[in-house]
């Protein structure tokens, strides 16, 4: 990487400030991105991390302070005018049309030909040969739905190399991704460093900052803190810089004998997806109360199915859900929940939360018509505002106040709005998929610490995640779902991660089968 | 701790105050404004006071923030319509004078009357949207309220006190159930709201003829038929009875309107029905998987559209008309979407907007009359005016441009 002072300054900010109506999100900002550098944005959930990017992508204007492209003073009034001078930008929550096939996404907005006729095959052509140089492997005839998010996250990045990006920002790309996707990911943005492109990429996972990136700089309440060359950190000074104290990286976890009659058993458990194929083939599976069971496994191998199938949103082609031995598949969603089934499901903006009502009443969502939040037919306005201010501060979310929108907070402060939700909520047995997706270090720990003392109360906990290392960690038993099947049941302590990784893509060779 | 034991007090008397204003104000006697703003105040004291230093500045202003867009769209509205007369030879500034003078002094209690039932229709489409729901056939359901309010009105021999309650329950009921299949079919079938109440709203404007002849009376007159008029006992109390200055057309519907904004506004944002409500028409997939029921709310939801929007035609026959005419298009429904978009689905903004439909509409009649201004120019006005908040990003586009020249002179200067 050769000296660092003869490297070129292609981005700078200077002073940069961003006040939203009650919050500072970014608070005089300068940062430096050098031409050919892997930058990592690294800080707590709500630190800024998102606002910093769109404002440089154009998509916010900053409140004060100047951003300076090649030297030259710019101020982009909309990401059109960010993308023309060579950003590019991933954002978290793709921006897709589902319906439109891959070439047809990458070339919106920009098509290529004369006066009105697109020309569709100059396209397709530019398409490919970008697509091969990079690796970035993808058929640009195939319509976006049918593709997975790691191969959407491709279209994604080509779509911005095919406006010819010098500068790619990527946000938290890998939080949707498998263990074998970021490591193609990664592969990718080295081609790319190597070509002259700089990249900003935030990422929560410490190791992650290590493995790819230059440089890194620290956030904390709008501000930068910290600047450090990864090669000279080690994950736990990123840490503790981060969060300001001592992180443990991993929970500790008492042993448990487990006993007793399960809390929750599936028994031959069919389920449908949308195209009428078995997402869900005859699983079997319990879990009694006090233990946690771990569901490791690829996405798409029917997780999302599982977690449907359990909170009463997709029906059941045939099998049993005996929840403390009674059948509660005949149950709709508010009589499970009143049984006390809780849920944190994996897609939080989709199932977990309304994000225009406050975060209040997203706290009492689902039980906004139960007890102490109820009376007679009217909302307990009082009781939810001094709940959701207790959970707000049991759980460090980080809001202006419970009455803002939901959808105005920082992506992992959604995330701790559910899990307070429903692990507040006192339940038997909890189902959560990808609980820390999208949290930082300090609040996985938390989370993790909260799940575990759920387990201590007894609770049986069904956990549904793509992250090894989670299932590891939390897991008193590991399951691993392939193809809509259990393939194989561990116990954490006698295999290995390699091992549930070879079960995970159904026992085949791994390394090779990229299809 | 002090002041919060005099809640209920001073609640009583903001009430009342501003119960007798508006009263008095709607009845044209525009000095019931000192008594709402007197009640306003007090609502702003006694707010700092039990909320603490501060909460009441801040209350005005995000009360003043929240009239910034529509004030300037209007404002903006007028402008343009100023100079597209000038531009055709007609002066603004005396067709403006008549407007206004028409509107809010002179014929005020024509703007009163205007807007009753805007604010019924206006908040039937408003609450449906909060679930998500267009309730483009608020027409429709405001035929068969008005249709069941004639024939109430016509047999229904009892107290006032008695009868009106009853006749709006059963007229607004009956409009509900009129939305009974379209909600039937948007919950079972999926198959699409504006489609199904705009046909049944055709089918009402329609039928309602056939029940109109039905219901005596004769074709004499100005219009092809009119009903015999109802029983004096169900006409709603005059606001001459009241003050007896007041205009002998205008009625206390106005009040029930605003009651009833109230009363859809109290249940959107403290009952667990609105709540659902809510959320069903922000996240389908969240409520859902958060177990409240999605199909029931849309279903209700769309039943008590219909509901408000009978309201409006009941208010029509008991308040103002006493009769029914046939092969009137009374083109409620329709602009009762204008004033919920124009509200922004908000229950209280319903009833200003309607207001300044209302005023715009009278004032438009007192123009052309006085000063020889065609009424379309009003219609053009409040064309733009919807144009111009409905595309409020439009403003948001403008305030950016705006502040980066500002800040470009800035730069200038230094
Ligand atoms: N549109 C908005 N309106 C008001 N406040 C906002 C808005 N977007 C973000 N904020 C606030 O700004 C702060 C920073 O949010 P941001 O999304 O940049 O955090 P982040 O660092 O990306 O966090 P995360 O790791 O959780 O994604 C948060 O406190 C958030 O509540
Ligand atoms: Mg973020």
């Amino acid at each position: 990487m050769g000296a660092k002072k003869e490297k070129r300054v292609v981005l700078e900010t200077r002073h940069v400030k961003k006040q939203f109506p009650k919050v500072l999100a970014n608070d005089d900002i300068n940062m430096v991105l050098y031409e050919g550098e892997i930058l990592s944005l690294l800080g707590e959930n709500g630190a800024g991390k998102s606002t910093l990017m769109n404002v440089l992508y154009g998509l916010y204007k900053p409140t004060s302070g100047e951003i300076l492209l090649e030297g030259e003073q710019v101020e982009f009034s909309s990401p059109k005018d960010a993308i023309r001078q060579g950003l590019g930008m991933v954002h978290q929550h793709f921006m897709l049309v589902d319906n439109l096939t891959v070439t047809e996404n990458i070339i919106l907005g920009s098509e290529p030909g004369k006066y009105d006729f697109i020309d569709y095959k100059t396209a397709r052509k530019e398409v490919v040969s970008i697509s091969e140089k990079y690796h970035l492997h993808v058929d640009p005839d195939e319509v976006i739905e049918n593709l997975s998010v790691g191969v959407q996250q491709r279209v994604e990045i080509l779509k911005a190399l095919y406006r010819k990006a010098r500068i790619l920002i990527l946000d938290e790309p890998t939080a949707v991704l498998t263990p074998q996707e970021v490591d193609e990911l990664f592969e990718v943005v080295g081609r790319l460093r190597e070509d002259g492109v700089s990249i900003i990429i935030i990422t929560h996972k410490l190791e992650e900052v290590k493995a790819i990136s230059d440089r890194v700089y620290i956030l904390k309440r709008g501000k930068i803190v910290g600047e450090r060359e990864t090669s000279q950190v080690t994950k736990e000074d990123l840490a503790n810089l981060m969060v300001g104290r001592e992180v443990v990286l991993t929970v500790h976890k008492d042993e448990k004998e487990v006993s007793g009659e399960p809390i929750l058993q599936l028994e031959d458990v069919v389920v449908k997806n949308q195209k009428g194929i078995n997402a869900l083939d005859g699983i079997s599976l319990d879990v009694r109360p006090g233990e946690i069971v771990g569901i490791a496994g690829v996405d798409g191998n029917g997780q999302s199915e599982l977690e449907e199938a359990l909170v009463g949103l997709l029906k059941l082609e045939s099998g049993r859900i005996l929840y403390k031995g009674e059948d509660i598949a005949v149950l709709d969603t508010k009589q499970r929940r009143g049984k006390g089934v809780a849920s944190v499901p994996a897609d939080r903006q989709k199932f977990g939360l309304v994000l225009p009502m406050k975060v209040s009443e997203n706290m009492v969502l689902g039980f906004h018509d139960e007890k102490p939040f109820v009376k007679g037919i009217n909302l307990a306005l009082d009781t939810i505002k001094t709940h959701s201010e207790r959970l707000v501060e049991e759980y460090d979310i980080r809001t202006p106040g419970v009455e803002v929108p939901a959808g105005n907070l920082s992506g992992g402060n959604q995330q701790k709005v559910i899990l307070a939700r429903e692990l507040s909520s006192d339940p038997d047995f909890l189902l959560v998929a990808q609980p820390t997706r999208g949290l930082d270090v300090g609040a996985i720990e938390y989370i993790h610490s909260q799940i575990l003392k759920m387990r201590e109360k007894n609770v049986g906990i069904l956990l549904i995640s793509l992250e090894l290392e989670e299932i590891f960690s939390l897991s008193d038993r590991i399951l691993v779902l392939y193809e809509g099947k259990i393939v194989k049941e561990f116990l954490p302590e006698n295999t290995s991660d390699k091992e549930v990784g070879f079960y995970m893509t159904g026992g085949k060779k791994t390394a090779e089968d990229r299809a | 701790m002090q002041i919060t034991k005099l809640k209920p007090l001073f609640y009583t008397v903001i009430v009342l105050l501003a119960l007798v204003g508006s009263l008095m104000y709607f009845a044209s006697i525009f000095s019931g404004i000192l008594l709402i703003l007197a009640a306003a105040v007090l609502y702003f004291v006694y707010y700092g006071l039990s909320v603490g230093k501060g909460a009441s500045k801040a209350l005005a202003l995000s009360f003043l923030k929240s009239l910034l867009i529509p004030v300037i769209g209007v404002a903006s509205a007028l402008l343009i319509g100023g100079i597209i007369m000038a531009v055709t030879g007609y002066d603004p500034v005396t067709a403006y004078k008549a407007l206004f003078y028409g509107g809010l002094v002179k014929n005020w209690s024509v703007s009163v009357l205007n807007a009753a039932p805007l604010i019924f229709t206006g908040l039937s489409i408003a609450f449906a949207f909060k679930a998500g729901l267009f309730n483009i056939g608020a027409e429709g359901q405001y035929y068969v309220g008005a249709v069941v309010a004639t024939f109430l009105g016509l047999h229904f021999n009892m107290p006032a006190l008695l009868s009106i309650p009853i006749i709006f329950l059963v007229a607004g009921l009956l409009a509900a159930s009129y939305n009974f299949i379209p909600a039937l079919l948007k919950v079972k079938t999926g198959a699409h709201e504006v489609i199904t109440t705009m046909m049944f709203a055709q089918i009402a404007r329609y039928l309602s003829s056939i029940f109109i002849r039905g219901m005596g009376g004769s074709s004499d007159g100005p219009h092809p038929y009119v009903t015999d008029p109802i029983l004096k006992s169900n006409w709603l109390l005059k606001m001459k009875s009241i003050f007896p200055h007041a205009n002998y057309r205008v009625h206390i519907g106005i009040l029930i309107a605003i009651g009833m904004a109230l009363f859809v506004q109290y249940i959107l944002t403290r009952t667990k029905f609105g709540f659902e409500i809510r959320a069903v028409g922000q996240n389908k997939d969240a409520a859902r998987g958060q177990g409240i029921k999605v199909g029931r709310n849309i279903f209700i939801a769309l039943l008590f559209a219909g509901f408000l929007a009978g309201f409006s035609g009941v208010n029509q026959v008991l308040g103002l008309d006493h009769k029914l005419y046939e092969n009137l298009n009374a083109g409620y429904g329709w602009d009762g979407i204008s004033v919920a978009l124009l509200a922004s689905n908000n229950p209280i903004g319903v009833i200003f907007t309607s207001l300044l439909w209302g005023v715009l509409a009278a004032g438009g009649q007192y123009m052309s009359r006085t000063v020889q201004t065609p009424n379309s120019i009003v219609e053009i006005i409040k064309g733009i005016i919807l144009f111009l908040i409905v595309a409020k990003y439009i403003y948001i586009h403008i305030g950016h441009k705006f502040k980066n020249k500002k800040k470009e002179e800035r730069e200038a200067v230094k």
